[in-house]
């Protein structure tokens, strides 16, 4: 009986161990349902894909198509792409405890604050975080709320910015000077740039 | 009297042996029973039926197989078109992932790259340059 209970003591402080070592979802944000929210928005994007989807809609992409090409260059590394955005028609009507929410979950170890942007003419607060792993951006979020829309994007996977930056020009993601880890592992905001080539 | 028949009786009906190989003799007359043989007429089949016959076993044979490889190739078919409607909206939903992404990280490109306000030039009626 104490052999079986030492056995389960063993195992119960392994498995975590274990989980820990190899953890594919590492980086990946827990995303509330919003259901209600999607009720009232007046647009709502709501994607989900995991590794699988993601490698299946990579198979898809254009490679004659340079924008589909550049994705397809993106996405072959990415282990997922998780993307909530809901515009209204009036001002302020989703509740901000959801965002700060997921804000709390990016002040745990590793994740990394690149931009932290508030507009007050605006009323636009945009926040970029990446998650830094040996070096390495391992996962990237941002949260952008507006008055009338907010959207919370997380890309999970080995995060090449250098190919985020390819994409500058197509997709109109500009040059966020955000290229090295060791620049985002400081958490200080990005210098200023220049222009986007658009 | 009575006794007298009686006794007349009793010597009339006493048992009596039958003479030898009487039985024998009895047996042997009676007529001979013939064994009951059932006759089952054989016919030859037709040559239609023995071809029909011949033929069943590899007709059920090679139907089977021909609704088997339909039925993969209309399975096989199948999956391939939902495979290509899912990886054709997971396309859609990356690509919009990607422009919303690339959206928000604009908003966050103009937020860091808004000029700072510039600084107020000196009131001149505010005091007077002592230096």
């Amino acid at each position: 009986m104490n052999r079986v209970a030492l056995y389960l003591a063993v195992l119960c402080c392994a498995v975590p161990a274990l989980a820990q070592g190899v953890n594919p979802s590492r980086g990946q944000l827990k995303l509330p349902e919003f259901a209600s929210l999607a009720d009232k928005a007046s647009e709502s994007v709501t994607v989900t894909l995991d590794s699988q989807l993601l490698g299946l809609a990579c198979r898809f992409l254009d490679k004659n198509d340079p924008q589909e090409a550049s994705a397809q260059k993106l996405c072959t590394s990415l282990t997922g792409i998780y993307v909530r955005q809901y515009t209204f028609e009036s001002d302020y009507a989703y509740p901000k405890a959801d965002i700060d929410g997921i804000r709390r979950q990016l002040s745990a170890p590793g994740w990394s604050q690149v931009v932290g942007a508030r507009s007050k003419k605006d009323q636009t607060d945009v926040d970029v975080y990446v998650l830094i792993d040996q070096g390495k951006a391992r996962s990237l979020a941002i949260i952008s709320s507006e008055p009338r829309e907010f959207a919370i994007v997380n890309i999970i996977g080995n995060i090449d910015l250098e190919q985020l930056h390819d994409l500058e020009g197509k997709f109109g993601v500009p040059d966020l000077q955000i290229e090295t880890g060791k620049q985002a592992a400081t958490g200080k905001p990005a210098e200023k740039s220049p222009a986007p080539k658009k | 009297m009575s006794e007298d028949f009686e006794n007349q009786l009793r010597r009339a009906l006493r048992p009596v042996e039958p003479p030898s190989g009487f039985a024998e003799r009895v047996v042997a007359a009676l007529p001979e029973r013939a064994p009951r043989v059932a006759t089952v007429a054989v016919l030859p089949p037709s040559p239609r039926v023995a071809a029909w016959r011949r033929l069943t076993a590899p007709a059920a044979l090679a139907a089977s197989l021909t609704l088997a490889i339909l039925l993969g190739q209309h399975m096989g078919a199948e999956r391939a078109q939902r495979e290509q409607q899912a990886g054709l909206a997971a396309r859609r939903e990356l690509m919009e992932a990607l422009r919303v992404t690339s959206r928000k990280l604009d908003l966050a490109y103009q937020a860091v790259n808004r000029p700072a306000p510039e600084p107020q030039p000196p009131d001149p009626t505010r005091g007077e340059d002592h230096s």
